[in-house]
C-alpha cells in the first residue's frame, strides 16, 4: 500500500514536472507566437487590395524591343468569384476579337478567323513576348498558391509562395509585398526546376475610386528575352457582377458587347 | 586636384540623375492609358487586305492538270498573284447586333484570270436575350467539332481546308437559338442547348443542297469533368440524317486529348471501275477522329490527328479512278467518256481529303532562337491508304503592328495513281502579306 502510494507520488511529480516544462516553453514561445506573421491573410488582404472579387478592367500591354520599337495590346477583361474570367482583344486591329476564357483549370482561346474555342494551357503565349496566358487570365493568388514562409523587414514582407498544383504556370513566386499598403511591389516567378522566368515590378499606385487603390502599372522582364521589357497598364478597373452565362465558351465571340 | 574630381563626379552625377528623371518622364507620357478610348461604339468597322505570291511546279502530263485546264498545252510552272479585300461592319445597337463580312478578290495567272465580286461570306442580327439565351438570323459560319485538320462533325458547314485549318469560310443562311445556363456544385459546370435551320429551296444555300427542306440541326454542348462535350444532330433533307458527338480534355497542363465521331444514315456513295463503269450506293457511314495537341519542354507544340473518312475511296478505288482518268482523258479518247470525268469527279474524288485514312502531324514553335513574333512550324498529311504524303514547311511574322506575314512550301509526293501524286502540282511556294485595320 505505501509502496504504491510512493509510486503514485513519483508519477505526480513527473507529471507536474512536464507541465511546467511546458509552461515554461509556452512562456518563451509566446513573443513568437504573438508576432507570427499570418501569411495567408496576407495574400488574401492583397488579393482583394489588387482587385474586387468580381470586377472589368481594361488593360494595355506593351512590349518593348531592345532597340526601341514597341507593339501594343489593348484587352477588356471581366472576373467573378474564385476562378472564372475573360478577356477580349480589342487592339491591334489584327488581334481584334479574339478572346480568352479560364474556367479554374480549363482555358479556351477564341480566334476569330477560327470561330470555334480551343482549349490552351497556361505556359502559352497568346500575345508573343514575355506575357503568357497565365499573366492575361490570372486569378487570385492565394487561389493558385500556398504560403510556404514569410519573411519580414521594416517596410516589407516577403512572401514565399508555392502553385497549389501542377496546372500553375509558375512553381514558386517570391512576393515582396509593401507592410503598409499590403500591395506587391515585386515578384520573382521561378520555374519548377527552379530557373527565374521573369520579374514582375509594381508601380504608379492610382485611385480608381470606389475604394480601389492600386498599382496602375506592372513592368516586366525576364531573363528568357534579354533586352525586352513588357508593360502592363490598368485603367477603369471597377467591381461589376456578371452572370455566371459570361464566363461559358458560348459567349466568347459576344465578349467585346459587355462594354458600356 | 581631388576636390575638382570630386565636383566633376557630383555634376556627373547630377546630370546622370537628370537624364535619367527626363528619360522616366518619356516612360510615363508614353505609358498613358485611357480607358475610355476603347469603350463600345455604335458602328464598328475593320478589315484586312491581302497580296498572295505562289509559285508552282506543275504536273503537266497529270490528269488533275487536264481537267483542271483542259485544252491547255502543258507546262512546268505557273506564278499566279492574287488580291483579296475583306471589309467587316458591325452596328452594336443594345441587345441587338447587326453585322457583315464581305469578300472581294482578284488572281491571275498565265491560265487563268479570275475576279470574284464583293460576296457577303456572313452577316445576319442577332438579339441577345439574356446572357444565355440568343437568337441569331442571317448568313453564318458554323464550326462544329474539336479536330484541327478535320471535322467528322461538321453538319452544318463548308468542310475547312486541311491545308489552312484557320482559313476563314463562307456560311450558309440559317437561323439559330441558343440557350446556355452555368450549373455549380455537381460534376456538369455547363449545359447549352443550339437548335438551327438552314433552309434550302434551289436557290437558297445550294451548295448544301437543292431540295425544299428546312434542315433542322442541334447540338447540346456539356462542360463536365472538365471534359468539353458536345452531342450533334442534323435531320433527314436536303443532306442525309446524321448524328455524333465529339470531346475535348486536357490530360495534364502540357497535354489535350480529342476525339469526334460521327455516323451519317444512308449517304450516297459512288465508285467508278477503270473501264468507267459507275456505281452508286446509298450506305451508313461512319467518320471518326482522334487527336492530341502537346506543349513540350521545348516549348515546340505537336499536334497529331488521325482520322477515318467512311465514306473515303481505298487505294484499289483511286488506282481504278486515275485509270479511268487515264482512258477517257487520252488523246482520241470518245467524247462522251471524257465529259463522264467531270461528274465523277464532283461525285466525291475530287472532294478535299478523298480517301479513307489520313494522318496529320504538325510541330510548331513560336519564337524560335528569340525570334519574337516569329513562328515556325512543319507539318505533314499522310493518306494511309496509299501512302502518299505532302509536308508543309512554314514560316510567319507578326511583328510589324496589324501586319501579318506568312510564306510556306507545300511539297507533295507519292507513287504514280495515288492521291498526292496525282495532283496538280508537284510543288507549291506561297508568300503572303495581310494588312488589318
Amino acid at each position: 500500500m505505501h509502496c504504491a502510494m510512493f509510486e503514485a507520488l513519483k508519477i505526480s511529480e513527473k507529471s507536474n514536472m512536464k507541465f511546467l516544462k511546458l509552461i515554461a516553453l509556452s512562456a518563451l514561445c509566446a513573443p513568437l507566437l504573438a508576432f507570427a506573421v499570418d501569411g495567408v491573410a496576407i495574400l488574401k488582404k492583397l488579393d482583394r487590395n489588387l482587385e474586387p472579387e468580381s470586377y472589368e478592367s481594361y488593360r494595355k500591354l506593351i512590349n518593348i524591343e531592345p532597340n526601341g520599337n514597341k507593339k501594343e495590346f489593348v484587352l477588356f477583361s471581366v472576373k467573378k468569384g474564385k476562378d472564372q474570367t475573360a478577356s477580349v482583344f480589342l487592339q491591334p486591329a489584327s488581334d481584334k476579337g479574339r478572346s480568352t476564357l479560364r474556367q479554374g483549370d480549363n482555358m479556351w482561346m477564341y480566334l476569330p478567323s477560327v470561330g470555334k474555342p480551343m482549349r490552351i494551357t497556361s505556359l502559352q503565349s497568346i500575345t508573343g513576348g514575355v506575357f503568357n496566358n497565365a499573366d492575361i487570365m490570372r486569378l487570385d493568388y492565394a487561389q493558385e498558391y500556398d504560403v510556404a514562409s514569410v519573411d519580414e523587414a521594416d517596410k516589407t514582407y516577403t512572401l514565399h509562395l508555392k502553385a497549389k498544383t501542377a496546372e500553375v504556370a509558375y512553381d514558386k513566386l517570391t512576393m515582396t509585398v509593401d507592410k503598409q499598403l499590403i500591395l506587391p511591389v515585386a515578384i520573382e516567378a521561378y520555374a519548377s526546376s527552379g530557373m527565374l522566368l521573369k520579374t514582375l515590378h509594381f508601380k504608379d499606385i492610382k485611385d480608381f475610386g470606389a475604394g480601389i487603390k492600386r498599382p496602375a502599372m506592372i513592368e516586366t522582364d525576364s531573363p528568357l528575352y534579354k533586352g525586352y521589357k513588357s508593360v502592363m497598364l490598368y485603367s477603369g478597373l471597377k467591381k461589376r457582377d456578371f452572370s455566371d452565362e459570361v464566363f461559358t465558351q458560348g459567349f466568347m465571340p459576344r465578349l467585346e458587347e459587355l462594354r458600356k | 586636384m581631388s576636390s575638382t574630381l570630386g565636383q566633376g563626379r557630383v555634376a556627373l552625377a547630377a546630370l546622370s540623375g537628370v537624364l535619367l528623371l527626363g528619360s522616366a518622364c518619356v516612360s510615363a507620357e508614353e505609358f498613358s492609358f485611357d480607358a475610355s478610348e476603347f469603350a463600345q461604339k455604335t458602328f464598328e468597322f475593320s478589315g484586312f487586305v491581302e497580296q498572295k505570291e505562289e509559285g508552282l511546279k506543275l504536273r503537266s502530263g497529270s490528269p488533275a492538270f487536264k481537267l483542271a485546264y483542259p485544252g491547255e498545252p502543258g507546262r512546268d510552272g505557273l506564278l499566279r498573284s492574287s488580291s483579296t479585300l475583306e471589309l467587316s461592319g458591325k452596328a452594336n445597337l443594345g441587345d441587338f447586333v447587326l453585322d457583315a463580312r464581305a469578300q472581294a478578290s482578284l488572281a491571275d495567272d498565265a491560265l487563268v484570270s479570275s475576279t470574284r465580286k464583293p460576296s457577303v461570306m456572313e452577316g445576319g442580327l442577332r438579339w441577345s436575350a439574356s446572357p444565355g439565351l440568343s437568337f441569331d438570323a442571317g448568313k453564318r459560319v458554323q464550326r462544329w467539332g474539336k479536330g484541327y485538320a478535320w471535322s467528322p462533325v461538321a453538319m452544318v458547314e463548308r468542310p475547312k481546308d486541311a491545308n489552312d485549318p484557320q482559313a476563314s469560310r463562307e456560311g450558309f443562311v440559317m437561323a439559330s437559338g441558343e440557350w446556355t445556363k452555368s450549373l455549380s456544385g455537381g460534376p456538369v459546370s455547363t449545359v447549352s442547348l443550339m437548335g438551327l435551320v438552314v433552309p434550302t429551296d434551289g436557290s437558297m444555300n445550294r451548295d448544301f443542297g437543292q431540295s425544299q427542306d428546312l434542315n433542322p440541326a442541334a447540338r447540346l454542348y456539356l462542360l463536365a469533368w472538365d471534359t468539353d462535350i458536345d452531342l450533334m444532330w442534323r435531320a433527314k433533307g436536303a443532306r442525309p440524317a446524321s448524328f455524333g458527338v465529339d470531346f475535348s480534355r486536357n490530360l495534364s497542363p502540357a497535354l489535350e486529348i480529342h476525339g469526334e465521331w460521327a455516323r451519317t444514315l444512308d449517304a450516297p456513295r459512288t465508285t467508278v471501275s477503270a473501264s468507267g463503269i459507275t456505281s452508286s450506293d446509298r450506305v451508313d457511314v461512319d467518320s471518326y477522329l482522334l487527336g492530341l495537341r502537346y506543349l513540350s519542354q521545348s516549348e515546340v507544340t505537336w499536334i497529331a490527328e488521325y482520322y477515318r473518312n467512311g465514306a473515303g475511296y481505298s487505294a484499289q478505288e483511286f488506282d481504278a479512278y486515275y485509270q479511268f482518268l487515264d482512258l477517257a482523258l487520252a488523246p482520241g479518247a470518245p467524247a462522251a467518256l471524257a465529259s463522264q470525268t467531270r461528274s465523277v469527279a464532283q461525285s466525291g474524288y475530287a472532294r478535299p481529303n478523298p480517301g479513307r485514312d489520313y494522318l496529320y502531324l504538325k510541330a510548331s514553335v513560336s519564337e524560335p532562337f528569340n525570334w519574337v513574333y516569329g513562328a515556325a512550324s512543319v507539318s505533314t498529311m499522310v493518306n494511309l491508304n496509299d501512302h502518299s504524303y505532302q509536308i508543309t514547311p512554314e514560316l510567319s511574322y507578326t511583328g510589324f503592328s496589324n501586319w501579318e506575314l506568312r510564306g510556306r512550301l507545300i511539297l507533295l509526293a507519292g507513287s504514280a495513281r495515288t492521291e498526292f501524286h496525282e495532283k496538280t502540282a508537284s510543288q507549291r511556294l506561297e508568300v503572303y502579306a495581310r494588312y488589318f485595320f
